[in-house]
């Protein structure tokens, strides 16, 4: 289990790292469809945090409120991610922006309840986590073949070799989804392990995509006259 | 940049595109980054003062890229280039 802990710090570590290049779009052009982007990374990386905290825990009790946090932060950064793909194709700024602002407003207030519904009982009875970890990992993995399917399109409409990291990543992840969700069904270790070797490659991907622009500037000024 | 309003974001980045690619050129003739720019020539000037006043270029008249803008207009092309590879749509 230890590897598993060390491999949830790293997957953390590298969440965070990316969301500061994530932030770039939003803070050069404050446009509020790209506020998403960033917020679904840091997401993953308390998705991740909480999974390993429930690798390190002993107590059942304990164990199944880090896992509930670690579920549902874990769909909200789907969920942000997607919200980020459908809106940077489909609508305006100005559209985007009261949707964008209620989903963030929406699930702040959910996470606040479901902090005090698990860390301030007997006001509900936590149900068991058991019962809803298949249906985020479906939920999870929808959200990431939709993000899939979008970059790949982008990629088919103007096709260029640095274009095609983008839905391999994403597809990383889905299918890191996808070994969760057998894992869920049937607790093979091969699929857990699995899953965190496809993160950890999709997150370096990510990492490569957001760092190469800066290694090689020149290469950038095509991109406008395009 | 991080003050300015998107749309007059694109205006200032078309422009120090347009005066990069012309600054090649022995000399830069105002009429020519118009042309290129699709810009009215009064809208223009102004333009061409406010990047002047925020350290973009050296000379209205005559416009060339300082460092500051040479660094802003790269930044502002990594940020493009990043979306991207993310394949992130860039729409107003």
């Amino acid at each position: 289990m230890d590897i598993l802990v060390v491999i949830e710090g790293v997957s953390a570590v590298l969440a965070f790292v990316l969301v500061r290049f994530m932030l770039k779009p939003y803070r050069t052009f404050e446009d509020s469809r790209y506020l998403s982007l960033p917020l679904g990374f840091a997401f993953l990386g308390f998705s991740y945090i909480f999974m390993g905290i429930s690798l390190l825990l002993n107590a059942p009790s304990s164990i199944e409120k880090a896992k509930w946090m670690h579920l549902f932060t874990g769909a909200y950064a789907f969920t942000f991610l997607a919200v980020t793909y459908y809106f940077s194709a489909k609508k305006s700024e100005k559209e985007a922006r009261p949707v964008v602002q209620a989903l963030i407003s929406l699930s702040f207030l959910l996470l606040i309840f479901l902090v005090v519904v698990l860390f301030f009982p007997p006001i509900l009875e936590i149900p068991d986590y058991k019962a809803a970890d298949e249906y985020f990992r479906l939920f999870n993995m929808l959200m990431a073949l939709y993000i899939v399917f979008h970059t790949l399109k982008s990629h088919m409409e103007k096709p260029e070799p640095s274009t095609i990291f983008a839905p391999l990543g994403y597809a990383l992840l889905a299918f890191s989804q996808y070994s969760l969700l057998i894992w869920s069904v049937d607790s093979s270790f091969s699929a857990f392990l699995g899953a965190h070797i496809l993160r950890i490659s999709s997150l370096l991907i990510f990492l490569y995509l957001s760092c190469a622009p800066l290694i090689s500037p020149r290469k950038t000024r095509q991109v406008e006259q395009q | 940049m991080k003050q300015l309003r998107r749309d007059r974001l694109k205006i200032y980045m078309d422009l120090l595109i347009i005066i990069r690619t012309e600054s090649k050129k022995e000399r830069i003739a105002l009429t020519r980054i118009q042309q290129k720019s699709n810009v009215p020539f009064d809208r223009l000037k102004t333009y061409l003062t406010e990047l002047k006043e925020r350290g973009l270029i050296e000379d209205e008249n005559a416009p060339k890229l300082t460092e500051k803008g040479g660094q802003s207009l790269a930044e502002y092309e990594q940020v493009l280039e990043f979306m991207k590879r993310m394949g992130l749509s860039f729409r107003r």
